[in-house]
């Protein structure tokens, strides 16, 4: 698929700012299945530097600093981007679940000793007796991990409520786990919090997902929203994506931007500000396919 | 033969035999010796004095003669002398649960820890080869992190150590990197334990804020002043070199090459526990002391807030920890961080000495890989080995440790961690701590407890030498080699030395150590001060002065004054007090001098308690936890002074110690004249501070500020009192006047110049009108307009038009010099002239009461703490 993406962040603030730094990692990363155009990035006020880097998990960061005073902030990015269907899933997998977590604590192999970062706690999520008690229905003695994994993937989808207006940024885990609700963001969190808790290694996906408007209804413009899921890595096949809020494996209208231990390590935009008071903060995401555009403009 | 008697007996005639082996000794000097080793128990492990046969160590021979000659009065006067030197130069450093500016200090033994050349020279092969060994770690773990791939270090061994920090890496950039720019560990500091096989354990190393290079340098420069020919005579290493070479490494650090490099030294600020330490650097290294408010970072660049604008900053010198350096990509509660210095210090724009990230290399759960490590980084044994250790995330590890737990010591792998003794903890404690260990193993480490060896301590109540466990702390830093780019690591031949069990914090011993490298022969004797000035030359007391320092030594100005006002008051109150009492008739000044001290008058009582209950009245301005007393006035005056500590020289520095601990010990006081002759007390160590102040300080900027402080606060006060005397008292008259003449100095100008009765006019002509005297307002208001008027411009500068600041004292000069005198010297008779009066007391004190306000407008910055886009929820 070809999409055309466009995410906007719009701060603003009560009282002037008079400098602030900033981090965005809006731009979506190159990968075997996804081929990105240069983006378009367009910054209000303009920054007085701006700098791209990547960063330690090889995703692309955007350094700017605003120096002079303003009341708001509008980030914008455009991208087009051509989206292929990922390696298909393994059929075979070599032993049961627990085998591939013995293997992966052994592994001397390169991959693996990469991945095994991805076993331990990150600023959001704890390792917890109760995440694995949560996963363990879904990994019996025997189990292939491929398919623990597509298990602990839809009873999330089941059991879970998709609800925008009960968490934060900062809401617990637990919290979500005993009220059964959240949004994409904290079920990622969730099922990475399952799958290390019972020793896998799993790293969050921070992206856009393509959704399709109701038939026979036209697309809202900024209606979409930027979406998180996560990867577990398979030992001996590589990182597989799964997306437990829509209970489903990621294909081509999912679009990475990038990916981290959690949240913490992805925010699409993160900044430290002089002054400021209070702020409001809008966003708006287009993921539009690019023949879509092509008709609209015919 | 020596040596075979029981083992801990003391045997006095021994150690004078053994000493009498190669030389005889003055009879006196033998005595002195005896006396002073006699109980010296043996057999209890190695210690660095005796051998195993008790027989003294030849290189310990001279020291201990030296301070035997002294005679025991002799020492303990030296040991007091040096207290005392350390209590005058105030090195204390904090105790966080005290806030009330009670600083600690600790002892400072004359006897210092003594190393032989040979065992100096292999121990240094050790400490730089450990720095040589950290660097290549260091590059390596924020580089092509080869150890890990190559399964040398286990991932989870560096991925779960809070101080390896994500935002550091360095693998995607190495490509781009500009040659030659140094990254690596720049100062490392090594805690050392001499176990009791003789051999030196590194238990410990320190690499992103390590303190005690000052106090090691501090603890040399008292003791060669108290000790004098003891010091000059020594074949002793010198340590001025190596802080030379840490000034000249900072120099080449700088990214653009500059030749004047702009230095800094970031502290966390004076509630850090090393503050002390930060300033005393700074001033010995002749580097702005700064705080993270005095920086910011524009175009990716570090810049000081000076009173001249920003000025460009090349290194840092940190002594903040790295997690706290940078909000943005860092811990992003840190309120004392520098938002987007990683960013800086990545594009090159800054070097920070240590760079950031360093904390990694801290992770106690490397040293059982050191051996490996070293091998395979440098192709070298590794010379210096540390306790047996095992990081509990290696499987194999674990079931030793489970297996031995009880014998063992553990702690976390995060930095500060404390060192938990197994054997020392409940059956349910040490159960406890198991299964946490087995719960999350990668975030634990044991070793095994080392045995110290022990070296003498003088006991200054006995007189007397023990032997003690001891700690030392050896530092390593880089120094340029001869041609460009060229370093090497280079060890202080010295460093702290602390008594106390192995792991113990140099903070919480109560005796220190200076450490004597000896020298094959003897040394020249070089001053150390200043020695190390070296090629960097920063204008300290200009336009380049932080704001932030100007904002401090104006507040510091501000609140001594008002010490001192408030102090000669209680002092006049006191006095009145007594007189009553002794005459019998009620002093109707008194009520009044109540309200000035804003002291409530007690309630009626009967005529015999009157007396007491107006003395504990007053006297509770003594107390510390009254608002309105001189402790609480003291404080923010203590405060902004350790804000400004390298400002102020050591003269003024120690009259502030005497003063501190005059107003510690304010509280109780038996008498009202006691306390009159307190406040005395603070008044005459007030008036040597600021005199110091003014002899020593250079009349520039800072000294203004500090000036400006002290007569706005004097202004305001003078002409309230005034106005309290001559219009709002409840009893005007002679008895007030009085006060009014006592509290500010005067009575003795007036007599003289008068040589009558107290008479209003008089008054107002001799504190209002009179420029020639420095307690009237005239002479304030002309002081204060000439200070102001010197002030720097500020970048808005260039304009013909007057800033508020100088608008607002001109508004008060021409007012009083406009004043009718004539028509006010009737205010006694005349209730025109005491409404005139009044308004021009009005008139003085509007625009006065806004000075203060209207400088820090246009001086002082007021940074605002940086805040977050988004909160993020951060790892405890």
């Amino acid at each position: 698929m070809i999409y055309r993406l466009r995410h906007t962040t719009r701060y603003t603030y009560s009282a002037p700012v008079t400098l602030c730094h900033n981090e965005a990692r809006m731009l979506p990363r190159e990968l075997p299945w996804q081929r990105c155009e240069d983006s378009q990035v367009d910054i209000d006020p303009r920054p007085a530097v701006r700098s791209e880097r990547s960063d330690f998990f090889g995703n692309r960061v955007m350094y700017f600093a605003i120096q002079d005073i303003h009341s708001s902030l509008e980030v914008t990015v455009r991208t087009r981007l051509e989206t292929l269907s990922r390696p298909p899933l393994p059929t075979v997998m070599a032993g049961d679940w627990q085998d591939c977590r013995d293997a992966l604590a052994r592994a001397a192999e390169r991959r693996c000793l990469q991945a095994r970062q991805f076993r331990l706690d990150s600023p959001f999520i704890r390792r917890h007796p109760r995440l694995a008690g949560y996963a363990a229905p879904s990994f019996p003695a025997g189990r292939s991990l491929l398919d623990a994994v597509i298990d602990l993937n839809r009873r999330i989808h089941e059991d879970f409520t998709y609800d925008a207006t009960f968490t934060t940024l900062a809401t617990p885990l637990m919290d979500v786990l005993d009220e059964r609700r959240g949004v994409c963001q904290d079920f990622a969190h969730l099922a990475i919090g399952c799958l290390r808790s019972q020793g896998l290694a799993a790293r969050y996906v921070s992206g856009y997902l393509e959704t399709l408007p109701p038939p026979g209804q036209a697309r809202l413009v900024g209606a979409d929203a930027s979406h998180a899921w996560l990867a577990v890595f398979l030992p001996g096949w590589g990182w597989l994506e799964i997306d437990p809020t829509n209970g489903s494996v990621p294909g081509e209208q999912h679009i990475v931007v990038g990916w981290g231990r959690d949240y913490a390590d992805v925010p699409p935009l993160n900044g430290v500000m002089s002054g400021g008071g209070e702020h409001t903060l809008d966003v708006a995401v287009d993921v539009i396919p690019d023949d879509e555009t092509s008709r609209r403009t015919a | 033969m020596l040596g075979h008697d029981v083992p801990g007996l003391p045997d006095a005639a021994r150690l004078r035999d053994a000493l009498a082996l190669d030389a005889p000794l003055s009879p006196e000097t033998a005595q002195a010796l005896e006396a002073f080793l006699g109980d010296y128990p043996l057999g209890t492990g190695h210690d660095v004095l005796l051998d195993s046969e008790g027989r003294l160590r030849p290189h310990w021979r001279g020291l201990l003669e030296a301070l035997a000659s002294l005679g025991e009065a002799g020492l303990a006067e030296r040991s007091d002398e040096v207290q005392r030197l350390l209590y005058e130069n105030g090195v204390t450093f904090n105790v966080h649960d005290d806030a009330r500016g009670r600083l600690r200090t600790w002892r400072v033994d004359p006897l210092p820890l003594a190393i032989d050349p040979a065992t100096w020279r292999e121990l240094e092969a050790g400490l730089t080869q450990r720095s040589r060994l950290l660097d290549a770690l260091f590059a390596d773990l924020y580089g092509p992190r080869r150890l890990i791939d190559e399964g040398v270090l286990p991932p989870e061994l560096i991925f779960e150590h809070p101080g390896f920090l994500l935002a550091c890496d360095r693998g995607g950039e190495l490509a781009g990197e500009p040659a030659g720019t140094p990254s690596g560990l720049i100062f490392h500091g090594i805690d050392l334990v001499l176990d009791t096989e003789g051999r030196w354990r590194v238990i410990a190393d320190r690499v992103q804020a390590p303190s005690g290079a000052g106090y090691a340098l501090e603890n040399r420069i008292i003791l060669a002043r108290a000790m004098p020919n003891l010091y000059r005579e020594a074949p002793l290493r010198r340590l001025a070199g190596f802080l030379e070479a840490e000034h000249r490494t900072l120099a080449s650090l700088s990214p653009l090459h500059r030749d004047q490099p702009h230095v800094v030294l970031l502290t966390p600020g004076p509630d850090n526990d090393s503050y002390f330490e930060h300033a005393y650097l700074a001033n010995y290294m002749n580097l702005p002391l700064v705080e993270s408010l005095d920086l910011v970072v524009r175009d990716e660049r570090v810049w000081m807030r000076t009173l001249g604008g920003l000025k460009p900053v090349d290194v840092i010198l940190r002594r903040l920890e790295d997690a706290w350096c940078d909000p943005l990509e860092l811990r992003g509660d840190s309120l004392i961080g520098v938002p987007g210095l990683v960013q800086a210090a990545r594009s090159g724009g800054i070097a920070l000495s240590n760079p950031l990230g360093v904390s990694v290399l801290e992770h106690p759960g490397l040293a059982p890989y050191l051996p490996a490590l070293c091998q395979r980084l440098l192709g070298e044994p590794l010379a210096l080995a540390s306790p047996e250790s095992w990081w509990c995330g290696d499987p194999a590890s674990l079931e030793t440790v489970l297996a031995e737990f009880d014998a063992l010591v553990v702690r976390g792998i995060e930095p500060g961690a404390r060192l938990v003794e197994v054997s020392s903890l409940s059956r349910d404690q040490a159960q406890a701590l198991r299964r946490a260990v087995i719960a999350r193993p990668t975030r634990y480490v044991a070793q095994r407890p080392i045995m110290p060896a022990t070296a003498p301590v003088y006991d200054d109540a006995e007189h007397r030498l023990h032997p003690a466990p001891f700690n030392l702390r050896a530092f390593v830093t880089r120094e340029p080699g001869e041609r460009d780019g060229d370093w090497d690591y280079r060890a202080m031949p010295g460093g702290l030395a602390w008594v106390g069990s192995p792991g113990t914090p140099s903070l919480a011993s109560e005796v220190v150590k200076d450490v004597w490298v000896l020298a094959e022969k003897p040394q020249p004797h070089v001053s150390l001060l200043r020695q190390a000035a070296g090629p960097i030359v920063v204008t300290r007391d200009g336009v380049d002065l932080p704001s932030r320092v100007a904002d401090s030594l104006f507040w510091l100005g501000r609140y001594g004054e008002r010490l001192d006002v408030r102090a000669r008051l209680l002092r006049e109150a006191l006095l009145r007090l007594l007189e009553q009492d002794q005459q019998e008739y009620a002093d109707i000044s008194l009520a009044d001098l109540f309200e000035a001290l804003t002291l409530k008058w007690p309630a009626a009582a009967a005529a015999e308690r009157r007396f007491g209950d107006l003395r504990a009245t007053l006297l509770t301005l003594l107390e510390d936890d009254q608002p309105a007393g001189l402790p609480a006035c003291f404080q923010p005056m203590l405060r902004n002074c350790r804000a400004v500590r390298d400002h102020l020289g050591d003269d003024a520095w120690r009259v502030l110690n005497h003063l501190r601990r005059h107003i510690n010990a304010l509280s109780p006081v038996p008498s009202a004249s006691a306390g009159r002759r307190a406040c005395e007390e603070v008044v005459t160590q007030l008036s040597a501070f600021f005199g110091l102040c003014n002899e020593t300080m250079p009349h520039h900027f800072g000294w203004r500020f500090m000036d400006i402080g002290r007569f706005i606060e004097r202004v305001l006060h003078t002409l309230e009192l005034l106005q309290l005397a001559l219009i709002e008292a409840r009893e005007p008259g002679v008895a007030l006047w009085e006060v009014v003449l006592a509290t500010t100095d005067n009575v003795t100008a007036y007599r003289r110049r008068y040589r009558s009765e107290l008479h209003p006019t008089a008054i107002l002509d001799l504190l209002l009108f009179d420029e020639g005297n420095p307690r009237s307002v005239g002479y304030m208001l002309k002081r204060l307009c000439r200070q102001i008027e010197r002030l720097p411009q500020s970048e808005a500068s260039g304009t013909p038009y007057r800033r508020r600041e100088q608008r607002l004292i001109l508004q008060a000069s021409s007012t009083l010099q406009l004043a009718d005198i004539d028509m006010l010297s009737h205010v006694h008779e005349s209730a025109e002239a005491r409404e005139a009066l009044a308004a021009l007391f009005e008139a003085l004190l509007e625009p006065l009461e806004k000075l203060s306000d209207a400088i820090a407008h246009s001086h002082f910055s007021h940074v605002e703490a940086p805040r977050q886009l988004i909160r993020m929820q951060v790892q405890p």
